[in-house]
């Protein structure tokens, strides 16, 4: 069997299409991150939501405009004056800890010494920079270099492994509350891959086995079934997502995935059902399932055995549409803040990138845009392949 | 001792659905009041054109369909009105072949997989002994061992055939209903199935409802032979008879539309004007009499009952 699918013609055929063998990469890529993420913990709930440094940071291709870099200078003055502050100002300072980023002294009059010595110059250079006049000298540029020089000298950047992560997590820069964007982005994989898995394999097992069962029995069963589902496809789809996920609102289940999955297997369901109806009406006219009738075997067996198997086909294509499709409407119904809660998704990254984008900040909706597109790009070029790859017509 | 199969007054209607609930709008007369016998060891052919309801009157005699009305009688007993389970012990004896080598497996399961759901759901093999018997089978219709793990999708139209003979075979029946069982198979495969069903026929002491549309290849394996027209049986009559003693104008114009042998002899051609009737809303009277050259008014009100001439020899005409 595994040979004679290694030697078939549709694997040949499919390992020639250069671009499905890069879309195969990248979805097994999302794959094992979501795996990795999932299962081995690779990246904590706590990592996309603790602070990494100051906000809105820019990544690693951009250079940081001079605005920015005051903005990042103030946001550690401030945690360092914050620190000095408490009742207890030695213990304060030795918990500042961005990912391993520390201070080297947490001697409180040796830090407000070397604060007391950036201080001046920093508020000449903010002067400066309120008067708009920072390019008239040249010497401002040496002057931000020395403060800076001063404040960051103050820390002690993690090494090895820790520091590797640091870097990685600041690769894509931070969003509004300093958090880092491209850690959110990957576990927002996790995020995607569970409610796409999760919500297309229900949605198919729901629509397979009520699209089976009423072509096969016909009757009031099918007349049923065909009523609950043009009833459902009747309401709009958003506003029945809509009104699927606040109804959970208030309840035990809000802030965990199930209104996500409960709104969209409850709609997506009819597509898989309706195309298995159709089908099933076709295969139970079949000489083999008449065959099997007269053997003596129940309707349950005949329907099981021997005429739905016959549309695994159809389930396979059916999923990896639903697959696709749930994560899109994730991001959709989390822009609508309906989705997904207490967890980093695409949807609530976008749905908090509103104000930054405003601002010229793109790092966080291109991010999340971009890891959104790159994986449903790359299904639907691997499904076309895999439709080429098997059609027999299709040399 | 009586028939093995008996059929009394066999009718069969579809409903036809319609309008915007959905009612029943009209029936199509599929089988209409068809009764006859089939004796024990005997192999009983139906013939007719498309559309005549022989199909139909195979599957309601081993219940793949419901009848709308009369019985079906095994051994004098009626299997009409007999629950899922208490048909299962009948089920056994009855088995049936399809016409379309096409879609009668299942594209899934292998040969092997097909012979074992059958037999092991009627516990007739297990083990070794189940293996023994798939092997016996596909040997006895002609295919070679290896052929067990293959897919029907690897297979030949007429070695297909040949599976479904051996799925039907499984359960060693003692009726078997072959429906169109070549007509879907080129001529030179056709022979070797037909001599492979008479062996067959021998060696498991079969009986047979052999529905076909072709008159040579009943009379080359039945031995009596009924003829439908519209739902309703014209003639029956032993196949060593057919060719000079019937007399029905239906059978007479099949006959004459069967090509000859001999590319050079000559004969009167009778060819048969207009259409069959529509079984949704068939004529009144004889269902032949629109194309009858010999129909009287009589035939066009009145259905002639099928009269018995001699010993298995029945006629549905009152011309002849």
């Amino acid at each position: 069997m595994i040979r004679r699918f290694l030697g078939s013609r549709a694997l040949r055929k499919f390992s020639r299409d250069k671009l499905a063998l890069v879309s195969l990469v990248v979805i097994l890529l999302y794959l094992g991150v979501a795996g990795a993420v999932g299962f081995f913990g690779f990246i904590d709930r706590e990592d996309t939501t603790d602070r990494i440094g100051p906000d809105n940071q820019v990544g690693w291709f951009e250079t940081p405009t001079v605005e920015q870099r005051i903005h990042a200078l103030e946001f550690y003055l401030d945690q360092i004056d914050g620190a000095l502050g408490r009742r207890d100002p030695a213990k304060a300072l030795a918990a500042i800890d961005f990912f391993g980023l520390r201070l080297a002294s947490t001697d409180p009059d040796e830090v407000g010494e070397t604060l007391d010595e950036v201080a001046e110059p920093f508020d000449e250079l903010y002067e400066v920079l309120e008067e708009d006049a920072f390019d008239d000298d040249p010497a401002n540029e040496e002057r931000l270099g020395d403060v800076e020089e001063g404040i960051l000298g103050m820390f002690v950047e993690p090494e090895g492994g820790a520091g590797r992560f640091r870097r990685l997590a600041l690769a894509f820069g931070t969003d509004r509350q300093g958090r880092s964007i491209l850690l959110r982005a990957l576990y927002s994989i996790k995020v995607a891959v569970q409610i796409g898995l999760v919500s297309a394999l229900i949605s198919v097992l729901i629509g397979t086995l009520l699209g089976g069962a009423a072509a096969f029995f016909g009757g009031w069963v099918d007349a049923a079934v065909v009523w609950l589902y043009s009833t459902f496809s009747a309401i709009p789809y958003i506003v029945l997502l809509m009104v699927l996920a606040s109804m959970f609102l208030g309840s035990s289940y809000e802030g965990t995935l199930v209104p996500v999955y409960v709104a969209f297997c409850s709609t997506f369901w009819i597509g898989p059902c309706r195309v298995i109806r159709g089908e099933v009406m076709k295969l139970r006219e079949l000489e083999y399932v008449q065959a099997a009738t007269a053997v003596g075997f129940g309707r349950m067996r005949v329907l099981m055995k021997h005429v739905l198997p016959n549309t695994t086909h159809l389930m396979f294509i059916n999923f990896s549409l639903l697959f696709i499709g749930a994560i899109k409407a994730e991001v959709i119904l989390s822009f609508l803040n309906l989705g997904v809660k207490n967890e980093p998704s695409w949807g609530v990254m976008i749905n908090q990138s509103r104000q930054e984008v405003i601002s010229g900040f793109m790092w966080q909706i291109g991010t999340a845009t971009f890891f959104m597109f790159a994986l449903v790009l790359a299904f639907n070029v691997l499904s076309d392949a895999l439709q080429d790859a098997f059609d027999p017509k299709h040399v | 001792m009586g028939a093995l199969v008996e059929v009394r007054s066999l009718v069969k209607h579809f409903p036809v659905r319609g309008g915007v609930l959905n009612r029943v709008i009209g029936r199509v007369h599929a089988v209409n009041d068809v009764s006859f016998q089939v004796q024990r060891g005997e192999v009983l052919g139906v013939v007719g054109e498309s559309g005549c309801g022989k199909s139909t009157l195979g599957k309601c005699v081993i219940r793949l369909q419901e009848p709308t009305a009369g019985e079906v009688l095994y051994e004098g007993r009626p299997i009409t009105g007999l629950s899922h389970s208490e048909l299962m012990p009948y089920r056994r004896k009855m088995q049936i072949i399809f016409q379309d080598p096409y879609s009668s497996l299942n594209p899934r399961m292998t040969v092997r997989a097909i012979l074992k759901e059958v037999l092991t759901f009627h516990r007739l093999a297990s083990g070794a002994a189940l293996e023994e018997r798939i092997r016996s089978l596909i040997e006895k219709v002609g295919l070679r061992p290896e052929a067990a793990d293959k897919f029907p999708h690897e297979f030949s139209g007429g070695q297909r055939q040949r599976i479904g003979i051996a799925r039907a075979l499984a359960l060693d029946p003692e009726f078997l209903v072959a429906d169109e069982p070549v007509s879907a198979l080129d001529v030179s495969i056709q022979a070797q199935v037909l001599n492979l069903m008479m062996d067959l026929r021998e060696e498991f002491g079969l009986t047979m409802l052999f529905v076909s549309h072709d008159l040579k290849v009943v009379e080359h394996f039945c031995d009596r032979v009924i003829v439908m027209y519209l739902g309703h049986i014209m003639e029956e009559i032993a196949c060593e008879d057919l060719q000079e003693r019937s007399i029905h104008p239906y059978t007479r114009a099949l006959l004459g539309a069967n090509p000859i042998n001999d590319p050079d002899e000559r004969r009167p051609l009778t060819v048969l004007e207009g259409d069959v009737p529509s079984p949704y809303d068939p004529p009144k009277g004889c269902p032949f009499a629109g194309r009858c050259s010999i129909a009287s008014d009589r035939c066009r009100s009145e259905m002639p009952p099928l009269e018995t001439r001699s010993d298995s020899w029945r006629v549905a005409c009152f011309e002849v």
